[in-house]
C-alpha cells in the first residue's frame, strides 16, 4: 500500500451571493505520493466541501484551465504533486491580477481580451491570395525556430498572475499577448506588423515591462514571455528607424507546380532487392 | 508619436548625459585633479561665470540639460501613468509632463545663455 501524509489544505473561499470578503477554509486530507493538488481538491469536494468551485479540464498540462495561486505562487493545479511542495500546510488561493468569480475561479477576461487586441492570427495583405491560393506558403526549418517556443502558450494566465506591472498598471497588454504579438509578427508569412501598431506600439505595450522575469518563471510550458518581449522591443525598434524585416505586401508562395516537383523528389527510392 | 520613438530616445540619451555629467564632475567636482585648482575655487561664483562664457560649456550644459530633462520626465510620466487613469487623464498627464519640460527647459537654457553673454564679474 502506498505511503500517505496528512497535509492541511488552506483554501480560499468566497461566494458572491452569500460572501461580502473572501475567507479561509481548512481541510486535512491523506496525500498519497504522486497526488496532484488537482486530484486533492477533487476528493476535498467529494467528501468535505460540495460547493467548492474551480476551472479544469485535461489534467495534464494542455488546457491551461486550473490555474492557481499555490503555496504563494502561480501554478496549474493538475501539474503540481502536493507532497513535492514539501509543506504540511498547501494555501490554495485563486490567480491574483484577476477579479475572483466564485471560489478558486479567476475572470480571465482581461487575458482573452489582450490576447484578442494584439490580432493573434496571420495578416494577409494580398487578399486575392487569401480567397484563390496559387500555391503554399514557404516556411523553412530556421524560419519557424524563430517563433517555435512561442506557439506552446497554452493561454493559462499564470503569467499575468505572476506579473508585478499587472498587478500595478491593469492595462498593460502583459506578457501572454506580447509574447504572443511577437509569435505572429516574426513569422514570415505574415504581414500585420502595422495593422499590430496600434495596440502594441502604444504606452501599456513592451516598454512597461519592468523586467522581472516572473512570466517566464511562472510559465507552466517553457514559453519564456520574457525573452518574447526583449525581442519585440527589438523589432519594434528597428521598423521604427526602419530597418525592421522587409515582407512583401504579397506573401511568396510556392507555385503548385513546384510543389508537385518536390513531392516528386521525395518519392521513395528505387528498390535495390527483390527486383 | 510612436511609443518606441520615446522610448528608444530615452534610452539613447543615457549614454549622452553618463559623457556630459562626466564632463560637469570632472570641471566642478574633480577640478584638483584635472585643472589643478582647488574645488572652492572651481565653484567660486566669479570661476563659474567665466566658465560660462565658453562656448563649449554653452553647449555642453544646453545639451545636458535637454538630454537630462528628458530622460527624467519620460521616466517620471512612466511612473504616473502606471496609475489607472482614465484616457482622458492619461493625455493630460502627457501633456502636463511635456509643459513642465518645456518650461524647466526655457528656463535652465535662459540662465546658461545669461551667463554665456554676461559680460563677467
Amino acid at each position: 500500500m502506498t505511503d500517505t501524509k496528512q497535509i492541511t489544505f488552506r483554501i480560499r473561499r468566497y461566494d458572491p451571493d452569500l460572501d461580502t470578503i473572501p475567507h479561509w477554509e481548512e481541510h486535512k486530507l491523506n496525500v498519497p505520493d504522486g497526488m496532484t493538488v488537482l486530484e486533492a481538491l477533487q476528493e476535498i469536494k467529494a467528501e468535505q466541501a460540495p460547493t467548492l468551485a474551480w476551472r479544469s479540464s485535461c489534467r495534464m498540462g494542455v488546457c491551461g484551465s486550473c490555474g492557481m495561486f499555490i503555496n504563494h505562487l502561480p501554478m496549474l493545479a493538475c501539474q503540481t504533486q502536493v507532497l513535492h511542495l514539501g509543506t504540511d500546510v498547501v494555501t490554495v488561493a485563486p490567480l491574483p491580477n484577476y477579479d475572483n468569480v466564485k471560489d478558486l475561479v479567476p475572470n480571465l477576461e482581461p487575458l482573452i481580451q489582450k490576447h484578442a487586441a494584439i490580432k493573434p492570427f496571420i495578416i494577409l495583405t494580398n487578399s486575392k491570395e487569401i480567397d484563390e491560393p496559387t500555391g503554399e506558403f514557404i516556411q523553412t526549418p530556421e524560419q519557424r525556430d524563430e517563433y517555435s517556443q512561442f506557439t506552446f502558450c497554452i493561454k493559462c494566465g499564470l503569467c499575468l498572475a505572476a506579473c508585478p506591472t499587472v498587478a500595478t498598471d491593469p492595462l498593460f497588454l502583459g506578457p501572454q499577448a506580447l509574447a504572443q504579438a511577437y509569435r505572429y509578427t516574426v513569422d514570415n508569412r505574415d504581414c500585420g506588423l502595422q495593422e499590430r501598431l496600434e495596440a502594441i506600439d502604444a504606452f501599456h505595450g513592451p516598454y512597461q515591462c519592468h523586467m522581472a522575469g516572473a512570466c517566464s518563471q511562472a510559465c507552466p510550458k517553457g514559453v519564456d514571455p520574457a525573452f518574447g518581449i526583449q525581442l519585440l522591443k527589438r523589432t519594434l525598434v528597428l521598423d521604427s528607424i526602419g530597418f525592421g524585416k522587409k515582407k512583401s505586401s504579397v506573401a511568396k508562395v510556392m507555385p503548385l507546380a513546384d510543389i508537385v516537383k518536390q513531392i516528386e523528389e521525395f518519392a521513395p527510392p528505387p528498390r535495390t532487392v527483390g527486383k | 508619436m510612436r511609443e518606441t520613438r520615446l522610448w528608444s530616445l530615452h534610452i539613447l540619451v543615457i549614454p549622452v548625459i553618463a559623457v556630459l555629467l562626466g564632463m560637469h564632475f570632472a570641471v566642478q567636482h574633480y577640478a584638483p585633479v584635472f585643472y589643478g585648482m582647488s574645488v572652492e575655487k572651481a565653484r567660486d561664483f566669479a570661476t563659474m561665470i567665466e566658465r560660462g562664457r565658453s562656448t563649449a560649456q554653452f553647449v555642453v550644459y544646453i545639451l545636458l540639460l535637454a538630454a537630462g530633462l528628458y530622460h527624467g520626465l519620460y521616466g517620471t510620466r512612466g511612473i504616473i501613468r502606471e496609475l489607472p487613469l482614465s484616457p482622458a487623464m492619461a493625455k493630460v498627464v502627457d501633456w502636463g509632463i511635456l509643459t513642465v519640460g518645456v518650461l524647466i527647459f526655457a528656463l535652465g537654457a535662459y540662465v546658461t545663455w545669461w551667463t554665456f553673454v554676461h559680460p563677467g564679474v
